[in-house]
């Protein structure tokens, strides 16, 4: 059924019909002029800031051996059950190192089960700019960042990029898109403020975002 | 030499609100400057122009034209009228032989506030009014003038007078031209909006630069007997001590 | 100039045999003086505009902001078919489907037949506007399908079989007491104190059945990215999250007009909608949905589909005068500082988009029976002062106005009123004497206690507001009298 498109042809016979008249000139000045955001000076501080601005956790630790404490540390904080991790190396390392003695699901398997307690995923980059972790469906799938009570995202301050726009261009650069099926950047854990304008944390996903930020040298 | 002005009466402020103009002739002359009403206008145009009735319209702007012709400064005690012949005449008279005309009629077109503060460069005009004010910022002064700070900075020079902020000082009143008949309700749950902000206040009177929305926001502090009085800027420049 | 609206509803008549100007008139009649719903309105709006403004602090220059999202739009408008077969050329390149849909019958036909063939039973919804344009649950439960809508909002309001209040908080009209009661009806669970953070709970728990057990998930779109073929979706509850990552299948059924050119684009867009439709910097979950689930990948949707609606749009485009209206991306922001809004709410307009964006897109997307929204406004403009891609908004509203006149579809009575009208403005000495015999009449009516009755002609203005002021003389005829020193000294 895909195949059949009856109204494209007419659809963008009808647009080009309509374009051939130019909209009238934009007048005033040009957004060239001046930036638009305040430049950010210091990443590590911006981003720190951001994330209790989004009310999410984050943990600055100065190598792995800390990182590995960091991550025991948050699993120790939830009630009992598995947890999803993406399957990557420096995560199986990690996890070893921390001593967790639960049950895991690894992204290799597929996606994290309704009843995962946490995922613990890395992330593609980090944007100081608003405090936000960028995923994309290699950092263990779609599932991995909304699907739990809980998700950890481990990184390295080497992942730190100014703003959104360096961001997505850097993205466009890489292909990253091309790569994957699914990108994020997510700036907290999920919130609604459906109800009466109040703000309320863990709607339909993470209650909580916890993000382990090693100092790379 | 003193300077020439021709004044522009809004339609209704002639049939309806004359002291405005009546106050406006006399600021402006206190202020040293020769005030002429050239006899033969009538209306700008406006609300056949809102109505959507431009060929209505026109013909008024045509003739707003011919009447200020020879004007050099044209002074009006509405920001909505001003904002007719500065904003809308242009496009209106868009593909006519007179566009031109209206362009340049929009250059020396000035709502009075303005006209005082921006191109008399005067705050101080002699005024003295011993009441508490509010101030509410008409909709086309504030956003197609954009006119914020100049009918503030003529209340701050008036002896005697203590202006009182407002919650929502930029919030419309509901007027609307003809939108206030055809859409009553909404109009006058507007209009009510506004009087609750300015009994807020409890400032005795509530300025603005257009009689329109003051004719309607004093239409129901009346009818809600409210302690607060609708009163156009030109008749508070107008008093003295 | 028209004093009696002539729109006004005959009373007792049913709702079935009004036209929708009539229903509105009647309507925002009750609304605007409901004062428990200009409070709830009033509560939301003040928290919201307090949020506006902080979040535009954030942004060392706004304008700037405006200007440079109203130039990206206006760039992808202005070359439309190309930034959408790019679009969908990436697409197709990932494995999904793009299905351009010229009208809402043509856009759920594809979704249901879709749905029927893949034996789907329960779909899920994050919020979509052109789904509720299109009415596509409707159709979908007429297949036998189970609709969820997973935003809360929108939850919410399908609970009590109603539209959606607002683009953005669809719930907006509700307080937690009233929500409380609704689920306790519906849900069978009583949360007694009614905190929204127990309410919320109950909403995920009953949603979180519907997502692990949906076969479709049917999302909107925000943006569709041309360079990536990506489309955008802003979430903060992570449904749109979930509906895009559990199902089989994911459908993005969005309006053509959303496709921007460049990935980096959302850099300014992102923050500036998130900003204007929320207060927050950027929106929790900002998402970027390129095909179905890759080889490789853990997870995602096998099939993916995204609908590209016409509806009315393309008309739109051709009228190179209001096509900057197609520009808009669905923030609110104008909604949200609308007096008109505030004081009649969401329902009344009766439409899909409200406020002013309604105002202005309605009557070209659904013809000249909601015209009359191009008149319910005051033109004062608040609109155009926020609206984030600098959409003229009110003189749209002009403009619309202008049109239907244009067009013969404006009262004959209406149009003899301005030609009387204008004759009088054309002779100085007819429009002088006509004001002194109204004054002198009305003044007359007046003093026998008439004001706002029947007989009064002004009544649409006197019954609410009291008499219009009636002076003895006209300026003029005082300037004639006492003022006309022309040039201010000598005679």
């Amino acid at each position: 059924m895909a195949a059949s498109n009856p109204s494209r042809e007419a659809i963008l016979a009808r647009i080009r019909e309509g374009l051939r008249t130019p909209a009238p000139p934009l007048g005033g000045q040009s957004s060239a002029v001046g930036p638009i955001f305040e430049p950010v000076e210091n990443p590590l501080e911006r981003f720190q800031q951001e994330c209790k601005a989004n009310l999410m956790e984050c943990q600055l630790t100065a190598d792995a051996a800390a990182s590995a404490r960091a991550l025991a540390q948050v699993l120790q904080s939830l009630p009992a059950g598995e947890v999803f991790v993406q399957d990557d190396a420096v995560l199986r390392g990690m996890l070893a190192a921390s001593g967790a003695g639960r049950q895991v699901r690894w992204s290799s398997q597929g996606g994290p089960a309704e009843n995962s307690q946490a995922t613990v995923t890395l992330a593609e980059m980090l944007i100081a700019q608003t405090g936000s972790i960028f995923v994309t469906a290699q950092c263990g799938g779609r599932g991995a960042s909304v699907v739990a009570p809980c998700h950890i995202v481990y990184a390295t301050t080497k992942q730190l990029v100014p703003d959104l726009v360096t961001a997505l261009r850097a993205a466009t650069a890489q292909g990253r898109l091309d790569k994957n099926s699914f990108a994020c950047i997510i700036s907290g854990s999920s919130r609604t403020a459906d109800i009466e304008k109040i703000l309320v944390q863990g709607a339909h996903g993470p209650m909580r975002l916890v993000v382990i930020l090693e100092t790379s040298a | 030499m003193a300077r020439k002005v021709s004044l522009f009466v809004p339609c209704f402020v002639d049939q309806l609100q004359p002291e405005v103009a009546v106050d406006t002739v006399k600021v402006l002359r206190r202020i040293g400057c020769e005030v002429d009403f050239p006899q033969d206008q009538t209306c700008c145009g406006q609300p056949a122009f809102n109505s959507g009735f431009w060929d209505e319209a026109r013909p008024c702007a045509e003739r707003f034209l011919r009447v200020f012709a020879d004007a050099e400064t044209i002074v009006c005690p509405s920001g909505s009228c001003t904002t007719m012949v500065r904003v809308f005449y242009p496009e209106l008279m868009a593909s006519g032989a007179l566009y031109d005309q209206a362009a340049a009629a929009g250059k020396r077109t000035f709502e009075l506030s303005e006209f005082l503060v921006k191109v008399m460069g005067m705050t101080d005009v002699g005024a003295a009014f011993p009441h508490t004010v509010t101030y509410h910022a008409s909709c086309h002064g504030l956003r197609e003038l954009k006119l914020r700070e100049e009918p503030l900075q003529l209340l701050r020079a008036v002896k005697g007078l203590k202006l009182v902020d407002m919650l929502r000082f930029d919030e419309c009143c509901g007027f609307g031209g003809t939108f206030a008949t055809k859409f009553e309700s909404i109009s006058v749950a507007m209009g009510e909006s506004k009087c609750d902000s300015v009994a807020v206040t409890g400032a005795e009177y509530v300025t603005a630069i257009d009689p329109s929305c003051l004719m309607h926001v004093q239409g129901i502090l009346g009818r809600r007997k409210d302690r607060a009085k609708a009163i156009h800027l030109a008749s508070i420049l107008a008093r003295e001590a | 100039m028209s004093t009696s609206s002539g729109l006004s509803a005959p009373a007792g008549e049913t709702p079935s045999a009004m036209t929708a100007a009539q229903k509105f008139l009647q309507d925002a009649a009750v609304k605007s003086a409901d004062l428990v719903h200009r409070e709830i309105i009033r509560k939301n709006m003040d928290s919201y505009d307090a949020a506006h403004l902080r979040g535009r602090g954030r942004f060392k220059d706004w304008e700037a902001a405006r200007r440079k999202c109203q130039e990206i739009k206006r760039e992808a408008i202005e070359h439309l078919d190309r930034y959408l077969l790019q679009f969908e050329e990436k697409v197709i390149a990932r494995g999904g489907h793009v299905f351009w849909a010229a009208n809402g019958d043509e856009a759920c036909a594809y979704i249901k037949d879709l749905a029927v063939s893949r034996g789907v039973k329960t779909v899920v919804k994050s919020k979509s506007m052109v789904t509720e344009e299109i009415h596509l649950s409707p159709v979908l439960e007429k297949a036998g399908i189970r609709v969820w809508e997973t935003d809360l909002g929108e939850f919410i309001v399908q609970l009590r079989n109603e539209a959606p209040y607002h683009i953005v908080t669809p719930a907006m009209h509700l307080n937690r007491q009233q929500i409380r009661d609704l689920f306790r009806e519906k849900l069978g669970e009583d949360i007694a104190d009614a905190d929204p953070q127990k309410l919320v709970a109950l909403a995920r728990r009953k949603l979180r059945e519907a997502f692990f057990a949906a076969e479709m998930g049917i999302s909107g779109a925000n943006f569709l990215v041309a360079d990536s073929g990506a489309v955008a979706i802003s979430t903060n509850e992570g449904n749109g999250r979930l509906s895009t990552s559990l199902p089989r299948i994911h459908v993005a059924v969005t309006g053509i007009e959303k496709v921007i050119p460049r990935l980096e684009d959302l850099g300014t867009l992102w923050p500036v909608l998130a900003t204007s439709g929320t207060g927050q910097p950027i929106t929790t979950y900002s998402t970027l949905i390129g095909g179905p689930r890759q080889a490789g990948e853990a997870d995602g949707p096998e099939e993916f589909h995204v609908v590209l609606l016409d509806n009315g749009r393309s008309s739109l485009l051709a009228n190179a005068e209001e096509r900057e209206v197609l520009t808009c991306i669905r923030c609110g922001a104008c909604l949200n500082i609308c007096p008109v809004y505030r004081n009649i709410g969401g329902h009344t307009y009766n439409t899909t988009y409200q406020g002013p964006i309604g105002s202005v897109l309605t009557p070209h997307l659904r013809g000249s029976e909601f015209q009359h929204l191009s008149y319910a406004s005051s033109l004062c403009g608040a609109c155009s002062s926020v609206c984030p891609v600098n959409i003229n908004l009110h003189h749209h509203l002009l403009h619309n106005r202008r049109d239907a006149t244009a067009a013969g579809k404006v009262k004959a009575g209406e149009r003899t009123q301005f030609k009387l009208w204008r004759t009088a403005m054309l002779h100085p000495r007819l429009f002088a004497l006509g004001g002194w015999m109204m004054r002198r009449s009305l003044r007359l009516l007046y003093g026998l206690g008439l004001a706002g009755t029947a007989m009064d002609p002004m009544r649409a203005w006197s019954r609410k507001r009291g008499p219009l002021p009636l002076p003895e003389q006209s300026f003029r005829a005082r300037w004639k009298r006492e003022l006309g020193r022309t040039y201010g000294g000598s005679k």
